[in-house]
Formats: C-alpha cells, structure tokens, sequence
C-alpha cells in the first residue's frame, strides 16, 4: 500500500460529496422530515411532525411488499438473463468484433432510445391488429399469444427489458474480456489448453469482478424498473405489474400520499444500504483471506 | 471447421442484432408509413414510402422546434455525463487504491441509483426555484450529473482495481504527485472504462423524463419531453408515424455518439498490455 | 422544526427578492392542454384575443404547452411550489378539488349562462364557486358500423342466431335493435354475436373492445354503465355505495364479454390508442369510446378501412336510464399568478359568445346550448349532439369533483381491473373499493 499523505484521501473524495451534499443535502432533509410528518401538496412547506406512523402504515401494506417482490423478481430475473446473454455475446462473438468494431454500434443500438419511448413502441407493436408481431404470428402459426394479457404479461415484460438492456451487459463483459493480456492467453495456450476449459479456468475468474458489477448495476436498474412498464401496462391489472418505483410514483402523485412515498423511499434505501455494506464486508474478507 | 464457427458466430450476431434492435426497426418502418398504412397494413414492408411525418417533425414552427429541444438535451446531457466521470474519477482512485470511503461513502452513493427519482422532485424544483436554476440547461444538467454518479463511480472503482499497482508505485517512487499519477498514469490506462462511463452516463441523462418534465417550462425542454409535442393526438391518442419519426430523430444523437466512441472502448487496450 | 420553518422563510424572502428582481412579464401566460384540437383552437381564440383593439399590450396573451404525459403530476409540482410562470392554466373536472386549493375562483362574461348553460358550468365548480371557464367537453358515444347491424337487421336468419345467442349467454333471447334504442343487454348481445369465437360467421373478430386497463379515464368509460343501474359513489348522507347491485351487474357484464372472448384478448392493456386502432382495422362492431374519437374514425385518410360506415349514438340505455360521464377540461387562475388582472380579462372574454364560436369553428369541442351552436352548427355539426346529450344524459357522479376524485378513478381501476383479470372476487373487489372510498372521502 502507498504511503498517502495524510490530507490526500479526503481531498479527492471532497469535490464529488461537496457536489452531492449541495445538490442531495437540502432534498434529503426535506424528504427526511416529510416522512415522520403529515403531508399533502398543500403543506409542503409546512410540514406537520406526525412521529413514525408513515413507516408503520408502509410496512403493513401488502401493496408496498407486493411492488417489493415485484421488483425483487424483475430485477433479478432480468440481470441474470442480460448478464448470462452479454457474456456469451461478449464471448462467442469477439473474433467478429475485432475485425469489424462498428458492429458493437449496432449491438449498443436498444439502449438509444428511452425506455418511455420503447414502451410506446411497443404498444404498438404488440397490438392485434396493427402491430407486426401479432401480424406475424397470425400469417404463420394462424393465432397470436395474449402478450399482455394477466398470464403472460410478465414474461413480456422481462424479455422487453432483457432484449433493451443485454447490450449494457455485453459492454462491459466485452471491455473485460478484450482487457485480459495477450500473455496469459498464450502462456495457456502453450500448455495446450482448449478454447472452453481457457475460458473456464483463465478467462471468466478474470472477468467475474466485472460480471459481477453489470449483474448489480442491472439488477439495481431492474429493482427500480418505471418507464417502459408504465408506459406499456401501467401498474397492470389490479396493480400486478406495480414495480416499487411505480407505487412510490403512484403515492406520490395520484394518490397525494407524499409522506407514504417517502417513508417508502427511507425504507428501501435503508434495505439497500444494509446489502450493500454486508456484500462489500464479505467480498472484502474473501479478497484479503 | 473454422469456416463453420465462423459462420455461426455471424448468424448468432444477425439474430440478436434483429431481436434486441426489433423496436427499432419496427419504428423506422412505421416512420415511413402514411397514417393510412400504419391502420391497415401492420407488416414490415412499407408500400407507400413517405417522408412526411420526417417533414413533420423537422419542420420549425413557433411552438415546436425540434433543433432547440436537441440542443437542450446535447447540453444537458453533456454536463450530466462529463461532470461525474470529472467528480468521481479522483474519488474512485481513493476508494479502489486506499479503500478510503469503501465502507460508507461507495454504499451510500451506489445506493443513489436504486432510489426513486421522484421523492426528490419537488425538494430539488423548491431548491432550483430559489437559486434560480429552473428551467435551465445547467440546471437539468447538474440533476442528471447527480443521477449518474453512481454509476460512473462504480465503472471507474472497477477499473482503477484492474490496473497493476506497481505501475502508480514506480510513479510514486519517481516523485510524481497525486494529480499527476491520476492524470497521466492512471486516466490513459482506463481510457476504455472512461469511454464507457460516458457513454452510459450521456445515455442515461438523454433518455431521462422525470426531471426534464418537472425542473423545465419553455426554455430547456429536453427532446425526451418534447417529442409528445409532436405526436399527442386528440383524447389521448397517439400519431403513431408522427411519434416514430421523432423517436428516430431523437435516437440518432447517442447513436452517432456510440459510433465515435466504440473506437475507444474496444481500441485502446493498453491496460492489458501493462498487466503481463 | 422550528429552525425548518425560518430557513424556510428565508429562503421565502430569497424567493420574492428574486421574483421582484426578475423582469416582471407583461404578457398573460396560458398554460394549455397540448397537442390535438384543444391546442389549435386555443391559439386561434388567443390570437383573436390578441388582434383586439381593446387589448393591452400588458394583457397580450402567450401560450406554453407541458408534454402530454405526466402533464398533471407537473402541474401539481408548479402549483405545490408555487410557480409564476403562468397565470391561467388547465383545469379537469376530476382535478378541480385537487387543484383549488392553489387557484383563486373568477367571473365569467355575462352572458356565460346563456352560452354554456348550468350543466356545464358546473363541470368547473367547486365548492359552489367558479373555478375555470369551461373549454372542452369530454364524453362517450357509442360507436357502432352501421353496414354490420344494417345488414343484421335485413337478415332472417342471422336474427334467429342472435337470438340463440344471447339466450344462451345473457339468458334471455333478444333480437337486434337499432343502436339508438339499444339497452345495455343489447349491447351485449350485439357484442357476443359479432365474436369470432361464438359465431363464425362472424364479420369481426370481436364484437367489441372495452378498454380494460388499469388507468383511471378507462374507468370513466366504464361508469356509464354503471350508472345507467342506478350505481353512484355516495348517496345523499354521503355514504360511500360503490358496493350496490348496480356496480356489481356492470361489473360482471364486462367480465362475461372479456371472458367470452367478446372483446380484444390483450383489453387488460388497452386504452384510447388501442381501442381505436381496433375498431379502426375493422374487427370490432361497437364500442364506447371518447367523443374525442369522432374525427378520426370517421376520417378516411386515418381509417380508410371503415370510412363512412361508422355510426355514433349516446351509450345505451339502463334501467335508471340513457347515461354518458362528462367532464369539462377549462382554465383557471393560478393564485400566485404575476398578471392576475390580465388573467381574469381574458378568461371573461373566453366565456363570450364571440370568444366561444371562435373556438368552436377552429377545432375545439364547447359545450354549448342549442342557441349558440346553432351559430356554428353548419361548419361544426358535431357539436350539436355534443351540447344535447351533455344536458339530456351528461351526468358526474356525486363525490365526482371533491378532493380526492382523482384518486377514487385510481383506486377503482386497481380494484375492478384486478377482477376482470381475476385476480380477486368481485366481493372483495367492491369490500376493497368501498373501504378505500371511505378512506378517501371520509
């Protein structure tokens, strides 16, 4: 470890945490006291202390776990499938990319274009009558699926999301794979290592950390998945495509219940946090044992 | 044999090309099409090509200029993908070289991104609107610079952890300063994961809605809120060809930006080099 | 909380420094309902407004447009933090409970009650007060192909199979009508026969298309029905009685034509645009639908596949009676507004004869009585039925414009949703709702 001077670390830390208390710090108070007070868009600068009956009503809402399982299974399921897709992308596909880099642009293409605006999309495509897929389906199999119908809706939803967002996966699976030095590959290569076990035992321990990080940020990004299931179900049928974003949305604005949406919001980064701390702790202790 | 692998890598490209850009390439295809043709013939062949709704949109009028609502974007998406990755960079140095702040500050601003944007909307339009930022391009900048933060501080951890310290030591041992080990030792060699960072940070801050609905009126619309100028029909409907030719339009920004940069991101692979 | 609320005022006082400091605008600023009719009509009334020679240059009238989606949500945060950046701005029927706490109520023209009559005034009422001059009135038509029921009526035995049908699924055996005399039962029938799943004879794929998703204007659509039972939210105490038989019956009506195949299979997702673009493709025989829709389904450049085969009629008939939910979209005066005398000018003005046929003639859809649509019945026939069922069927439920209206329409739509998508019984759908109401409402 580098002998650091003894002002050096917090002096490159101080521009981003200046930069966030100045833009954060004042939010966060705020939405810190909204949620321990009655609140509605009438009194938002006056704010009334109500002590924690928000928490207590949010954490007896079946809603509120109902979104929570929701996004818990969405992000899930949706980052294992873009991470396990973008590396094999990543993987199997690599030779043509280094012959020819302007491929990548068109695999990077999904990601363009909104979310909001890939759910509009999709509104139309999927539609009976004057969407290509169902058009499709009837010219070749003489019936369409009910894509959003209460059954199938959610694996519509996932593969929507997976086929928007495995390009973010591949990028970062890609850039790890092309950074792994010639040297290792070839001194393996000498011992006459074959292509799978190469990647078995030499390339994806290299690439893991890598993997890991796009799994997380996907799965974060999943959790809180708003704009392209709004736009396409809204909260679905009796509210069963609410991810947590959309109910805290839906509290916040449609149902005016700001201080449930905060409290909300207080408890999810508390979870988070807790996970996030136990996660670095442990990969911590495995790196250093 | 080889012939064949190769084969195959190029159909597995082709099939997920076609799958993962099909919203694309169905809204191109309707971006052609009359009102007429998109009501009566779903398919993807177009038979009566037109560039009317491309005429629509692009068109300058009062009320709607699709060039200013770009611009607004370009900028604030700039601001909201550059700052970061100039906040986070010597930040991510002290986290993944002296593990200063992995315990608390790396969680807590990670965490950021799992929030819900929405609870801070209304703090941050009473803060802007007492500052004065609302409905700037700074403004909306800086909100999506704070959005992107997390995310670029990961990347950048992630990257600095892959460079071999013995390449900062040397520096160190010649009596290089901090600024300087970060500048010109460390930044080059991560170039790959900075391009990257900026990618999905101008991305991310492009395709954003929430604060661009909320923290701008008429001066700083970004394209994002905009484009429904141009394609809301009566009730609630929705001008669908109107509505394609403005997610193309609005699309083509990142996507020549992702046609400039994929050079850096596969190119340059000294990191790899130094490492063996 | 003490040191919250003087940093508050603190930064109250920055905020009027600011405010005072910034040129302070002339012009009255208007913030509109954007894109579609609303929009052109608004901008030729103020263009007019504007070419006056009584206008001052201080009252000259500037518009801005929020985008479409999320338009309320951003109007709440304005009006919540209070903005100067317009002095009137959109107002709904649904919203105007929600929205008065932050408006200050105006004086229309004098003529105001002869131009709209009581019905739709009172579309921007709350709390007995004027809150808006009303603008564009929304409602639902039946939409029906004539050449599908025409050719219906002349055919033997095609009346005998709709007979066999509606027995067989409604219970009792009906023959086909004229759409204008239909009851809610004929609707029904019409729709079972005219699905390809039952009759396969069928022209249409579905005999209708009901837009099902969980968003709250669905749940206008479906009210009518409802309604035409004898359904309400509160009764005259003000107790809640979304659970009557009258919602219930409404209720599974839908439920048996989603679940008969009746209408689309993807209706759980479907709203305005989908609707439409179904019964545009010509696979669907009637449907309820926003009057908003009339000039594009009857345009032949938009829908070619069914121009000049649609026919339009109030929604069918209960045994309470012919019902169709209005709302009224109008403007209001923003209370923090910078030119709130300019304001109130213009919003007078636009509740005159004169102001009002300008909006008509370009686009816009008023409400108004039989005497002054007769002025612009010949460019704009449709607003003749417009302004007659408004005042013979028009209706809003009672609890329809308080505070918490909005969220009632929300609720509803998670609740009935999730019972046509059978998720939950409609015991517990109605328990739930009705709770929820009295939460809200209370």
């Amino acid at each position: 470890m580098l002998a650091a001077n003894k002002y050096e670390n917090p002096i490159l830390l101080a521009p981003m945490v200046l930069f966030l208390l100045a833009f954060l710090g004042f939010p966060a108070v705020v939405d810190i006291i909204y949620s321990f007070s009655e609140i509605t868009f009438e009194t938002l600068r006056a704010p009334k202390l109500s002590g924690i009956g928000n928490y207590q009503k949010v954490l007896a809402d079946p809603e509120f776990w109902q979104a929570a399982g929701f996004s818990l299974k969405f992000g899930l399921v949706t980052a294992a499938l873009e991470c396990l897709l973008g590396l094999f992308l990543a993987v199997f596909l690599s030779p043509l990319f280094e012959k020819r880099t302007w491929l990548l642009a068109v695999i990077m293409m999904p990601m363009m274009v909104a979310p909001a605006m890939v759910g509009l999309m999709y509104r139309l495509v999927l539609h009976e009558f004057v969407g290509p897929l169902p058009y499709y389906f009837y010219i070749w199999f003489g019936d369409s699926p009910s894509f959003l119908g209460s059954d199938n809706i959610f694996t519509t939803l996932v593969i929507i999301e997976t086929l928007q967002w495995t390009p973010f996966a591949f990028l970062l699976c890609y850039v790890a794979y092309r950074g792994i030095p010639a040297e290792l590959r070839e001194a393996a290569s000498v011992d006459g290592a074959k292509a799978l076990r190469m990647l078995w035992y030499i390339e994806l321990p290299l690439m893991l950390p890598t993997i890991a990080i796009a799994f997380f940020i996907r799965f974060i990004d999943g959790f809180r998945v708003f704009d392209n299931i709004f736009v396409l179900a809204g909260s679905g049928p009796g509210g069963s495509t609410t991810s947590m974003s959309i109910f805290i949305y839906l509290a916040f604005f449609k149902l005016g219940k700001i201080g449930t949406a905060v409290a909300a919001s207080m408890l999810l980064f508390v979870a988070v946090l807790c996970l996030l701390v136990v996660v670095s702790r442990l990969s911590q202790r495995r790196a250093s044992a | 044999m080889k012939g064949f692998v190769t084969a195959l890598r190029w159909i597995v490209f082709l099939v997920a090309a076609v799958a993962m850009n099909f919203p694309v390439i169905s809204t191109l295809v309707t971006s052609l099409k009359t009102n007429a043709e998109i009501s009566s013939n779903p398919g993807l062949w177009v038979q009566k090509p037109t560039l009317e709704n491309y005429a629509r949109v692009l068109e300058v009028t009062e009320r709607l200029d699709i060039f200013s609502y770009l611009f607004n974007s370009a900028v604030a998406s700039l601001i909201g993908a550059i700052l970061p990755i100039i906040l986070a960079f010597p930040a991510a140095y002290a986290v993944a070289r002296r593990g200063y702040g992995r315990n608390i500050l790396l969680p807590v601003v990670v965490n950021l991104r799992a929030m819900p944007l929405v609870i801070f909307a209304i703090p941050i339009y009473m803060m802007y609107q007492w500052v004065g930022l609302l409905d700037t391009r700074l403004g909306l900048g800086l909100i999506l610079a704070v959005v992107n933060l997390p995310l670029a501080l990961v990347i950048l951890v992630n990257a600095i952890n892959d460079i071999p310290i013995e390449l900062d030591e040397a520096a160190r041992i010649d009596g290089a300063k901090i600024g300087s080990i970060i500048m010109r030792i460390v930044a080059p060699v991560c170039r790959p994961a900075l391009a990257t960072t900026f990618i999905f940070g101008f991305i991310t801050a492009w395709n954003e809605f929430l604060f661009g609905l909320m923290l701008t009126t008429r001066e700083a619309t970004p394209v994002t809120v905009g484009a429904s100028f141009f394609f809301s029909a009566s009730g609630g409907g929705v001008q669908w060809g109107v509505a394609a030719a403005v997610m193309i339009v609005a699309a083509l920004p990142p996507v020549l930006l992702g046609l400039i940069m994929y050079r850096q991101i596969s190119g340059s692979m000294t990191a790899g080099a130094v490492k063996g | 909380m003490k040191r919250y609320t003087s940093l508050n005022f603190t930064a109250l006082a920055c905020a009027a420094l600011l405010a005072t400091t910034s040129l302070s605008q002339a012009a009255v600023t208007v913030l509109g309902w954007p894109g579609g009719p609303e929009e052109t009509a608004l901008r030729a009334a103020s263009e007019a407004y504007n070419a006056k020679s009584d206008t001052a240059e201080d009252d000259k009238v500037e518009l801005i447009f929020f985008n479409r989606d999320g338009f309320f949500d951003k109007l709440q945060a304005d009006l919540a933090a209070g903005t100067d950046a317009f002095d009137l701005n959109l107002l709904a029927t649904y919203s105007i409970g929600r929205y008065a706490p932050f408006m200050k109520p105006i004086e229309l023209s004098d003529n105001a009650q002869d131009v709209y009559g009581d019905a739709v005034l009172s579309t921007m009422q709350f709390d007995g007060k004027q809150y808006g001059v009303p603008t564009d009135l929304s409602m639902h038509f039946m939409y029906y192909r004539k050449d599908l029921i025409d050719a219906l009526l002349a055919d033997e035995a095609a009346k005998s199979r709709y007979g066999e049908i509606s027995e067989k699924y409604l219970g009792e055996a009906l023959m086909p009508k004229n759409p204008d005399d239909w009851s809610w039962k004929d609707y029904a029938a019409t729709a079972l026969y005219f699905t390809k799943a039952i009759n396969p004879d069928s022209p249409t794929r579905y005999g209708t298309v009901l837009q099902m998703k969980n968003l709250l204007f669905n749940i206008m659509v479906f009210h009518s029905l409802p309604r035409s039972n004898g359904g309400d939210w509160l009764d005259a105490e003000g107790n809640v009685v979304v659970d009557s038989d009258a919602y219930r019956d409404a209720l599974k009506m839908y439920k048996l034509l989603a679940d008969n195949g009746a209408t689309p299979k993807d209706s759980l997702s479907y709203e305005y645009a989908e609707a439409n673009a179904a019964f545009g493709a010509g696979q669907v025989a009637a449907m309820m639908q926003w009057n908003a829709a009339a000039g594009d389904l009857t345009n032949a450049e938009t829908t070619p596949v069914i121009a000049g085969k649609v026919g339009t009629v109030a929604p069918p008939t209960g045994p309470e009676g012919r019902f169709t939910h209005i709302h009224g979209l109008g403007l209001g005066l923003n209370k923090n507004a910078r030119n709130e005398d300019g304001a109130r000018r213009f919003a007078k003005w636009l509740s005159t004869p004169e102001a009002v046929t300008v909006y008509a003639r370009n686009g816009g859809a008023p409400g108004l009585t039989e005497k002054i649509v007769a002025t612009v019945a010949e460019e704009r026939p449709d607003l003749v039925p417009l302004g007659d069922y408004a005042s013979n069927y028009g209706f809003v439920m009672n609890g329809g414009t308080s505070a918490k209206a909005l969220s009632v329409y929300e609720l509803q739509a998670k609740e009935f949703t999730g019972y046509w998508a059978g998720q939950q019984s409609l015991d517990e759908a109605l328990t739930k709702t009705k709770s929820g109401m009295e939460e809200l409402l209370k």
